[in-house]
Order: C-alpha cells, then sequence, then structure tokens
C-alpha cells in the first residue's frame, strides 16, 4: 500500500518543485517508519473542535486520504471519526486527533496520550451527505432543559452541527462552542445504509430527546460497572426495592399501596453500603444524588437546613429526567437522635423529617440512608413512611470474603496457585475495604519485589500482617498475637491435644463436626497453677487456627463508672461475633467475675459482669445489627425458621476461653455444659515435661556441652514453666557476670549456682488443692 | 369676538394655520406651550439626574470611607480621627451643594409644573366659553381637524396630572435620597428619577395628538 | 496536478480572504456598537434586582401606592428596547457569519472538484510568499469556524435572556432573530435578574480584542499572497 520505495521517491522529486530537502528526508523516513507505528499525541489547541486528524502528508497519500478525507481511527475503547489533514510541519509518525465524533467511552476517559498506534488503525471512510439525522442531546442545566423551547434547542444545535462528520452512536462535542449544549448523541442516521455520514445546512436535525449531563454520564458508567462480590442477596432485595417504585410507580398507584419511600442501611463500616447503592442504582438505571452527612452540616445557623433543602431539590430535578435515588450517606452525623435542649441538629431533624414527608407520590425519587451506627439515628427517622425499609449488612461470611477476593483479584495478575477459600478462611472479620486493602498490599508487596511478577500467596500472608481487620481496630481486647507455635511450649502434650480438639477442631472443621452431629464446645476453661503456660497455650491455639483472638483480664473492663464494665464487657462480645470466628480469652476470669455464692452483695460489679457474660454466652445479647449471612429483611416472609439457625451460627463462632489459677472461686453458673464446657487442667510440668521446656528455653542459649539438662529437670521439682525459663535467664546473666560480658557459652555451675538462689513458686500443697476442688 | 373668530375658523376651514385666531389660536398656542415645558422638564430630568447620582455616589464611598473606620477606631490609632472628620467634611460639603443643585432644578421644575397648570386653567377657560356661546353641547364643528373643545381640555388634564405627580415622587426623593444608606433604595430612587413612572409613555403620544390636532405636525 | 487548477484556487483563496478582510471590520463595528447596548442591559438588571430587594412599602415611597408596578413596567419596556436594538446588531452579525461561511465553502467546493489533480504533495507545497493550499484552507475553515462559534455564543448568551425573560419567542429563520414578540411579563424572577446581570459580563469576555487575534494573524499571514499577482 505505501507508496514508499525506491521508484516513487526520485518521481517526486523529479518533477521539480523545489521541495526544501530536509522535508524530503523527512518524508521519507517517516513514511518507512509509519509502516510500524504512529505516536498518539494531544490534540493542538486551535485544532479542538475542528474535528481534524493530523497525519504526516506522506501517510496520507499511502491511505489514498486527500484533505479533509474522512477518517476513522480506532484507539483501544473506541473509535474517533476525524478528517484528515497534514500536520503543519509535516512531520511523520505522529498523530493528533480532535475528539469531536467519538464513541462514548472516548468521551469519558480520553484515550492516553503517547499511546502507540498502528497505521492499520486509521481507516479512510466513505461520508456523503446526509438527509437526516436523529439525535439526542445532553446539554448543562436542567434549567435550560426546562425553560428552552424544542424549537430553539432544534436551531442551536443544527446550526452547531453544520459540517460535522457524524458516525451512528457517536457522541458529538459541542463544548467547544461554551452554550449550554455539550454533546450530541447521534441516535440514527438517514440513509440507514451508511453508518457515516456529514451533516450540511440541507440535513434533517430529529431531537429524541433531552437530557442533562450529569444524567447522559451517569447513564454511560453504567457501562463499566464494578462488579460487587458477595452481597447478592442484599443486593437483590434493595433492586426490588427501588425498581418497584422507581420503574413501575403506575402499578403501585393502581394497586393502592403507597410506594416506599426510604431505605436504610444498616451494617459496620466498610461492609460496601455506598458501594452497594451506586451499582443498584446503576443496575435500575437511577440517576444518583450523593450527600454525605457532614457535606451538609454549615456553620451559620440555618444554612445546614438551607443546604438540605438545596439537595432535596435537586433530587426533585433530577427526578424530572427519570428514577432518581437521594443517598444520604453517614446518615447518624445527619441525623442524630434528638435531645431535650434546643441544639442545631435537632434543627436539622426536624427539617429532614419535613422534607421527607413533604414528598408525595409525583416526587419519583427514592431516599437511601446509610449509617453504622442506627442506634445514634433519630427514632423519629425509622418509621413506616420515613425510612419504610431496612436492610442489614453485616462483616461477610467465609463464602462471601471468598466471593469479594475473587471479584478483587480478577484484575490483578494473582498466581493460580492463591488459594482464595485459604484466603478467605484467613480473614476471618475482614469486611470488604479490608479485603481491598489486603489485595493492594499484597500488589505493592509483589511490586516492590519484582515488578513483572504475579502476585503470590507470600504477598498476600505479607498483606494479612500489615491489614488487619477493621471492625477490631481499637478493640477493647485488641492484642498484638505474636504468632506461638505449639513447638514453642514444652511438654503439655496431653493437654495440647485437648485444646486442639476444643479449639482448633471446630473452628478448622466445622463441617466434619456437623457431620457426626457433634456440637461445637462454646467455651473452654483452663486452669492450674500459676506460671504453667496457659496463656500460651491459648496464644498457639489461636494462631494455628487462624482465628481472630481478643484478650482482655480483669484490668481492661474495670471503670469507676456504674454499668460501664457490663457496657464494655458486652461490646466485646458484639466485636468479638463481627469478626467471628474469634477466640476471646478472658484471662484471670476469677478477678473479672466472682461467684455468687461466696457472700458477696449481690449488686457488685462482679455480679453484674457474671450476668452480662451468660447472656452474651447464651446468645442473648446478640442484636439484629450483627446478623449476617443469608437471612433477608425482617420483613421479608419465609425467613423465621432459618433465622434463628444463623443466629445459632453466628454465636457458636466464638470461642470463649477463660483461664484461671483460682478454679474454686469460679460461679457454677459458669461451668455447666454449653457454657464453659471443656474445662482443661493444666498441671505443673513434670520431669519429662521440665526437660522440655528447658530445651525449648535453651534453645537459643549457647549451653556448654557439660550442661545436663535432665540433671536440671530432676532437681527442679515444683519449679513451673515461668520459673524455669527465669532459670535459663539467671543462668545466662550469672555466666555474663562470673566472667565479665565475655561469657560465650553458659555452663552447668551456673544453672546450679542459680538453681540454689531460686525457690519454686508452686507448693505442693497448692498443686495438691487443684486436684481435689469439685469441679461441677 | 371669540364667538365670531370661532364662526370664521369654521367657515374657513381649518388648514390654514396661519390664520387661526381666538380659541383655536390660543389652543394652539397652548399645545405649542406644552411641547415646550415638557422640552424643558426632559432637560431638567436629565441634569436633576447626573447631579442625583453623583449625590449617591458620594453618599455611598462616604459610607465604604465610615466602615473601614469604624473598625479601625477600636485598636489604638493617632491619624484615622485626624483625617476621616476632613475627607468626610469636604464630602458632607460636596453633598450639601450637590443636593443645593438638586434643589434649583426641582424649583424650576415647580416652575414648570406651575406653568402646565397655568396651560391647564387657560384651556378651562376656553372650555367654559364654549359652553357659554354653544350650550352644553359644544360647537358642532370642530375648531380643527376632529377633536372638540372639551378633548383639548382633557388631554391637557391628564398631563398634569402626570407631571404633578412625578414632581411630588421627585421632591420625595430629593428630601430622602442623602439620607439613605442602603445602596438599594439609592438605586431605586435614581431608577425612579430616570424612569419618571408616573409619567407613561401615552404622555408622549397625547403631546404628539395634540400637536398633530393642532397644525404643529404636518399630517 | 495542473497548473490551471491550482491558479484558480490561488484566485478563489485570495478573494475569500478579501472577504474575510472586509468582513472583519464590519464585525468588529458591529461589535463595538453593542458594547454601550449590553451595559444598559446590564444596568436594567441591576435597578430590577435592586427594586426587588427594596420593600416599597417601608421606604418614604409608600405614600406612592402604584410606584412599584409603574417603575417595574418602565425597567421592563427599556430592556425591551434594548433588546430589541441587539437584535438588529445581531442580524448584521448574522450576515457577516453567512458571506464568510458562503465563501469558504465555495473555496471548499471547488478544492474538492479539483482533488483528482492536486495530490498530497501538491497541496503541502509551501514557498516563503506563498503558504500551502493546506495551511490556507485550514485556516479559512478556522476562520469560519470562529465566527460560527462567536455569533452562535452572542446569540446564545442574547438568546437566552431572552428566552428566560419570556420577552420573545423565535422565528423559524434564522437562530436568533427573535422577530415576533410575546406580551411582557410583568415580573422578573431574582434568577432571571442574575442572568441578565450576567449577560454583559459574558459578552465583555467574548469580544475581547484578542478573539479577533487569530483572524488579524491569519490575515497577516497572506498579506503576500494576496498582494502577488
Amino acid at each position: 500500500r505505501l507508496m514508499c520505495n525506491a521508484e516513487t521517491v526520485p518521481s517526486f522529486t523529479g518533477q521539480g518543485f523545489g521541495w526544501p530537502s530536509s522535508f524530503n528526508a523527512t518524508w521519507i523516513f517517516g513514511c518507512c517508519r509509519s509502516m510500524k507505528s504512529l505516536r498518539l499525541l494531544s490534540v493542538a489547541p486551535s485544532d479542538r473542535g475542528s474535528q481534524r486528524c493530523r497525519l504526516g502528508p506522506g501517510l496520507m497519500s499511502a491511505l489514498g486520504l486527500s484533505l479533509g478525507s474522512p477518517l476513522l481511527v480506532s484507539v483501544p475503547g473506541g473509535s474517533c471519526l476525524c478528517t484528515a489533514w497534514p500536520r503543519p510541519d509535516l512531520a511523520e509518525g505522529f498523530l493528533q486527533m480532535d475528539l469531536k465524533c467519538s464513541s462514548p467511552s472516548l468521551m469519558i476517559s480520553h484515550p492516553p496520550t503517547h499511546l502507540s498506534l498502528d497505521p492499520d488503525q486509521l481507516t479512510p471512510v466513505p461520508c456523503s451527505k446526509l438527509k437526516g439525522v436523529k439525535i439526542t442531546v445532553v446539554v448543562q442545566s436542567v434549567d435550560f432543559k426546562k425553560h428552552t423551547p424544542p424549537r430553539i434547542v432544534h436551531e442551536l444545535v443544527k446550526d452547531m452541527l453544520k459540517g460535522v462528520h457524524v458516525h451512528k452512536n457517536h457522541v458529538i462535542n459541542l463544548e467547544d462552542f461554551d452554550t449550554e449544549v455539550k454533546y450530541v448523541v447521534i441516535e440514527s442516521i438517514n440513509p440507514e445504509s451508511a453508518s457515516t455520514g456529514f451533516i450540511t445546512s440541507k440535513t434533517g436535525v430529529e431531537i429524541a430527546g433531552i437530557q442533562t449531563v450529569r444524567h447522559y454520564r451517569s447513564r454511560l458508567q453504567d457501562q463499566n460497572t464494578v462488579s460487587l462480590g458477595g452481597l447478592d442477596e442484599v443486593s437483590a432485595s434493595l433492586r426490588e426495592m427501588l425498581q418497584l417504585p422507581l420503574l413501575y410507580p403506575g402499578t403501585l398507584s393502581s394497586l393502592g399501596v403507597s410506594c416506599p419511600r426510604g431505605v436504610l442501611l444498616v451494617g459496620p463500616p466498610g461492609v460496601g453500603k455506598t458501594l452497594l447503592v451506586r451499582r443498584v442504582v446503576r443496575e435500575v438505571g437511577a440517576s444518583l444524588v450523593v450527600v454525605r452527612g457532614p457535606e451538609v452540616v454549615g456553620s451559620r445557623p440555618g444554612e445546614s437546613e438551607e443546604t438540605l433543602r438545596a439537595v432535596f431539590e435537586r433530587a426533585r430535578s433530577a427526578a424530572e429526567e427519570g428514577p432518581c435515588v437521594l443517598f444520604l450517606d453517614e446518615l447518624d452525623s445527619l441525623c442524630p437522635r434528638r435531645t431535650g435542649s434546643s441544639a442545631p441538629e435537632n434543627r436539622l431533624v426536624a427539617q429532614l423529617l419535613t422534607l421527607m414527608d413533604g414528598m408525595d407520590q409525583s416526587d419519583r425519587f427514592l431516599i437511601v440512608g446509610a449509617t453504622n451506627q442506627p442506634d445514634r439515628l433519630d427514632p423519629a427517622l425509622r418509621r413506616p413512611g420515613r425510612f419504610d425499609r431496612e436492610v442489614i449488612i453485616g462483616a461477610p461470611t467465609l463464602q462471601q470474603r471468598k466471593d469479594i477476593l475473587s471479584v478483587l483479584c480478577t484484575r490483578m495478575p494473582v498466581c493460580p496457585s492463591v488459594d482464595m477459600a485459604e484466603l478467605a478462611q484467613k480473614t476471618t472479620g475482614y469486611v470488604g475495604a479490608d479485603l481491598s486493602a489486603l489485595c493492594r498490599e499484597a500488589a505493592m508487596h509483589a511490586i516492590r519485589e519484582n515488578s513483572k511478577q504475579a502476585i503470590c500467596m507470600k504477598h498476600f500472608q505479607e498483606a494479612l500482617k500489615l491489614v488487619g481487620p477493621s471492625c477490631l481496630r481499637s478493640s477493647l481486647g485488641r492484642t498484638e498475637l505474636s504468632s506461638v507455635s505449639w513447638e514453642q511450649i514444652g511438654g503439655l502434650d496431653e493437654v495440647k491435644l485437648k485444646l486442639r480438639q476444643s479449639i482448633e477442631w471446630p473452628m478448622m472443621y466445622p463441617e466434619a463436626f456437623v457431620r457426626l452431629g457433634l456440637s461445637r464446645p462454646r467455651g473452654v476453661l483452663l486452669y492450674g497453677p500459676p506460671g504453667c503456660a496457659k496463656t500460651t497455650l491459648v496464644r498457639a491455639a489461636a494462631t494455628s487456627s487462624h482465628c481472630a483472638f481478643l484478650s482482655v483480664s480483669g484490668a481492661d473492663l474495670y471503670s469507676p463508672y456504674v454499668g460501664d464494665s457490663e457496657k464494655a464487657l458486652a461490646q466485646l462480645f458484639r466485636q468479638a461475633r463481627a469478626c467471628a470466628p474469634c477466640i476471646l480469652f478472658l484471662d484471670e476470669i476469677d478477678s473479672l467475675i466472682g461467684s455468687r455464692s461466696n457472700g458477696q452483695t449481690s449488686n457488685s460489679v462482679h455480679t453484674r459482669l457474671l450476668s452480662v457474660l451468660l447472656n452474651e454466652m447464651d446468645g442473648v445479647g446478640l442484636k439484629t445489627l450483627e446478623r449476617r449471612g443469608t437471612e433477608k429483611i425482617l420483613q421479608a416472609e419465609g425467613v423465621e425458621e432459618n433465622h434463628t439457625e444463623e443466629q445459632e451460627v453466628c454465636n457458636n463462632d466464638v470461642m470463649v476461653v477463660a483461664a484461671t489459677n483460682r478454679p474454686d472461686c469460679l460461679d457454677s453458673a459458669l461451668l455447666r455444659p454449653g457454657r464453659l464446657d471443656h474445662i482443661i487442667y493444666v498441671p505443673p510440668p513434670d520431669e519429662q515435661a521440665r526437660l522440655a521446656i528447658l530445651r525449648v528455653c535453651t534453645k537459643s542459649m549457647p549451653v556448654g556441652a557439660d550442661v545436663c539438662l535432665e540433671e536440671l529437670a530432676t532437681k527442679t521439682k515444683l519449679y513451673s514453666g515461668a520459673d524455669l525459663e527465669n532459670l535459663c535467664k539467671e543462668a545466662a546473666l550469672l555466666a555474663l557476670q562470673e566472667e565479665n560480658m565475655e561469657a560465650s557459652v553458659i555452663k552447668q555451675t551456673c544453672f546450679l549456682e542459680s538453681l540454689k538462689k531460686m525457690s519454686p513458686s508452686l507448693t505442693a500443697q497448692q498443686i495438691h488443692s487443684f486436684y481435689t476442688i469439685p469441679l461441677r | 369676538m371669540e364667538g365670531e373668530s370661532g364662526d370664521i375658523t369654521v367657515a374657513s376651514g381649518n388648514r390654514k394655520c396661519s390664520a387661526v385666531t381666538g380659541s383655536a389660536r390660543k389652543i394652539k398656542d397652548n399645545a405649542a406651550d406644552w411641547h415646550n415645558l415638557m422640552l424643558k422638564w426632559e432637560k431638567l430630568n436629565e441634569d436633576g439626574f447626573n447631579i442625583a447620582a453623583n449625590i449617591v455616589n458620594i453618599r455611598l464611598s462616604q459610607r465604604n470611607q465610615q466602615e473601614p473606620v469604624d473598625e479601625s477606631s477600636s485598636p489604638p490609632s493617632s491619624y484615622s480621627p485626624s483625617s476621616p472628620p476632613s475627607d468626610a467634611a469636604g464630602g458632607a460639603a460636596e453633598l450639601r451643594d450637590e443636593c443645593c443643585k438638586l434643589q434649583d432644578i426641582i424649583d424650576k421644575m415647580v416652575v414648570v409644573v406651575t406653568k402646565m397648570e397655568r396651560l391647564m386653567t387657560s384651556q378651562q377657560g376656553i372650555q367654559d366659553l364654549e359652553e357659554f356661546q354653544f350650550g352644553p353641547e359644544g360647537r358642532k364643528f370642530p375648531l380643527f381637524h376632529t377633536w372638540n373643545t372639551n378633548q383639548f381640555e382633557l388631554s391637557s388634564g391628564v398631563l398634569w396630572e402626570a407631571f404633578s405627580q412625578e414632581l411630588k415622587l421627585k421632591q420625595t426623593v430629593l428630601q430622602e435620597l442623602a439620607h439613605t444608606s442602603t445602596s438599594d433604595l439609592c438605586m431605586v430612587y435614581l431608577s425612579c428619577w430616570l424612569h419618571q413612572p408616573f409619567i407613561p409613555n401615552q404622555t408622549r403620544l397625547t403631546l404628539e395628538a395634540l400637536l398633530l390636532e393642532t397644525g404643529h405636525r404636518p399630517l | 496536478m495542473s497548473k490551471p487548477a491550482l491558479s484558480s484556487l490561488h484566485q478563489a483563496l485570495r478573494k475569500s480572504f478579501k472577504t474575510l478582510e472586509n468582513n472583519q471590520t464590519v464585525w468588529k463595528s458591529v461589535l463595538a456598537e453593542c458594547s454601550p447596548l449590553m451595559v444598559s442591559l446590564g444596568n436594567l438588571a441591576e435597578q430590577s434586582r435592586a427594586l426587588s430587594n427594596v420593600q416599597i412599602s417601608n421606604t418614604p415611597l409608600r405614600d406612592f401606592p402604584d410606584l412599584e408596578d409603574r417603575l417595574r413596567f418602565k425597567l421592563l419596556q427599556a430592556t425591551d428596547t434594548v433588546l430589541g436594538k441587539l437584535n438588529e446588531k445581531m442580524s448584521s452579525l448574522q450576515s457577516v457569519r453567512d458571506a464568510i461561511s458562503n465563501q469558504v465553502s465555495a473555496v471548499v467546493q471547488l478544492f474538492e472538484q479539483n482533488t483528482d489533480s492536486l495530490d498530497v504533495l501538491a497541496v503541502t507545497e509551501r514557498s516563503a510568499t506563498t503558504p500551502s493550499i493546506a495551511d490556507m484552507l485550514e485556516w479559512l475553515q478556522d476562520a469560519e469556524r470562529h465566527y460560527r462559534q462567536q455569533y452562535l455564543l452572542f446569540g446564545f448568551v442574547l438568546g437566552w435572556v431572552c428566552v428566560m425573560l419570556g420577552v420573545y419567542c423565535f422565528s423559524s429563520t434564522g437562530v436568533f432573530r427573535f422577530l415576533r414578540r410575546k406580551t411582557l411579563l410583568q415580573t422578573l424572577r431574582p434568577d432571571n435578574i442574575s442572568l441578565l446581570e450576567s449577560a454583559p459580563k459574558r459578552w465583555k469576555s467574548l469580544e475581547s480584542p484578542s478573539a479577533e487575534d487569530c483572524i488579524t494573524d491569519t490575515l497577516c499571514k497572506v498579506s503576500f499572497f494576496m498582494e502577488s499577482q
């Protein structure tokens, strides 16, 4: 196709036009290079609105293009119709085009500059004069749409379109005219046989409709939606709720039913409420007016109310173009519970109530509110006629997390070895936002390592360390969980096994438990003398079962204010449930909760905490807000039966593990089956165990060859694990002391020396008492 | 004498304007006077508007000066109390001058309206005379083209009514203009002065009709 | 390629630039006449706004009961007059635009008839005194687009004001030739007043001298070409 060969070049130069020699060189060079690729540059300002496409003259003649010939340029994401024009500097190898007429997708996101194009992507197209076009006009403001007579718009648009080459289904950009008319969408052209054509003053222009830019853009963005994982059921119910009144208002009114006005979305932060609304609104094809609560609140008196009224007015005018949803994000900040005094918020709440009541059936818009603190909302809002329905979105379940992860990972180069199910299992308590942060972090790790590598499991592992579940942030019992493996605990094999059975297995293999009809234990009580690794054991269990781990002791919960401790404990359980499966570790439970039988007055803090604990363990304190999983909206039918089952499962995922060294002080009500049903005695280490503990403790120490751990083990009767660890430390310090910081090994004598100075923390009597306690 | 002249004008036809005498003469002169007085009014109105605009500008600039001074007077400042009074005094003097000028204009307008009133009474006199001569129905043939004498009286009444009302408005504006501090109200006063709401466009038409009827304007 | 085609095209181009030059002067003078009118339009809007802001019954003017209506009517009437005059100016601008448009489309048509004899090399050939045909066609088209755009914008600024005021409705001939008058609306809504107020500002930005710079530039670039022959 290209005429760039040895014969043609001299024949051109031979015509005697006196070409500047530099031009010739450029042309030949550029022509040859243009075979390979063209660089796409951004359009020159002077060409804006001209519909020109600047190419090198060589390429123009190669493509058989004359001055002003129509040319279709395909770029990734769409195409653009332009008229060919030589570059002013006549250079080859570059392409600049004005996006006067381009695919809608290019209208939203301009093609990237410095893109390389192949000459194949330029196709000359025939453009005959058109008899007529059918268009949709996109204007800036609703005002213009409302007040301008159609004839004026017609005249205006016709004048603007004169001399433009158009392509079917393309958008004509008229922004350069700087009037209210911004775009024109070519719906169809006459004659229909062609897909492109040229508009003259004789071309008939038919306006199919007028839209505002806002509306048009929101409709366009439908086409590239972000998929939403794990919220299918909620989004289906929300969609149904929106679709009915918005798209079929006639049906509802013929049934004599008033449309619902508002839907309240309730769920913890980051769960995807906002995204869900945006997505569903797009699917339904409605336009969306978003207001975040704090945006509305102004400092001047009356300002907030005014803004709120303006927002409703905006929604109303948007609703005139089609269905519309007014989305009030962070509703709790906008509409807090009214207090007795005449706070400014009260007026705002009253204004919102008035506006919602003022909406009548002719206002075809729906209000969706979202909050993560429904309790803080004014109760007057939560009644039919205002927010008719409430949709509760909980933290995602295992399956939902898997869905979310696979949605998030579709666009990332993820190594096939990454097991989504495993990842989902490890991300308990993570909400959608956390998971997306996790994926981003993993990708960052991969980039840091090697930019071309796919993301592997180890990157996710790294990311898991950095990104924690947001529902646990600033939680009371949140502890840095330095992972402890079972091997790091010496001895106690029997206890370890029991713990595995009661903690790890039900968490990791719940389906096996269901298969064998085994009910899962609710709670585990570890008791035994102090310093015998009860806490460490629980940590190891949590580490191996990949559960969230919350740990509290008495001091965390105590507060000088009446009722605060109880509230904190209930809150702790709520958080534990939010990120279930979770291990809730109550250390020193005896200090936390006393017994009702040992003569304390009935209204002491201990007793009240005990009753809270009992309630929570029985699942009484469960709030509707925390529901999750398959259940639908409360009002929906046929939900009751699976509802109870849901709740059961929910609470089961929280495992309460308590530890005490004074089991005799515990209230017997706590110890009955169904509460702390597994009671495990963690005995003081016997000789064998002591040896194992010493081995673990001295693992990182340079121990002298003469050291006989067996001997030490026999000599340390009544020593607890903590004592033994201390012994090793003392011995090491002694070695340093004796040899003036130059010790390289710890000798047996050091161990024996320090053993002499120490005394065991356990007593035989104490140990005996544990055997004699009649538990249950 | 007047009766004769009336007969003459009727008999001799009214096309020859130069020959008119008596009532017709008087009416024709009155029409010319109306025209001149209205021209004079327009001139006065234009001058007055410029002065009024000056007053408003002085007034507003004074206020703009005062505002920052008010703010700066609370912190101790040495020179601010000294300089603004001189400015304000200068402004006040200027304001007084302009107000006096506007008063002059109004006085002249009062004279114009008084003259207009005189024209109207003279028109009434002619009407009374006609009634005396020809009875309540008036004369059988019109003095000029088509109007009977009553119509002349009516139109001068309408004109006088409009101008005297407008004069009242202008007097009010004069009294208030220099004391008004809100710029919106100043603007309203000015636009009242400029657009003369009580002199509708019909006044101009009425005058033209009068001139046309009396032969000042060629048909 | 043929010599005669080239020279006839050059002739047509020369004629077009001549038209452009003449019409630019007309355009500028018409615009200059529009400016004071636009200023009056803005003043009238300001007066209307002041009248709306003032509660006459709370001012010394309360003794004149029908004053507000009368003044409002007068203001509208004055606005109407100014708009009418602007309308006349618009038709002058339109004729300038049409003259240029017609001339340019004639040249383009002539070029299209000769495309076969003029290849890309021929149309991009330029010398020190004669710009290439591609360049000149480009400048002409740009000029035509410029005037079309400017006219449309002026018309738009004015036309929308009129539509919003409900003062005029539009004829179907010519975009902003509002020939048939509708009855004056007795009230101006506040948003209409602000529209009126903004119109002169927009106008001011439109008729800035720099807007015509591109045309002047073009005429400079072709001055040698126009003088030749």
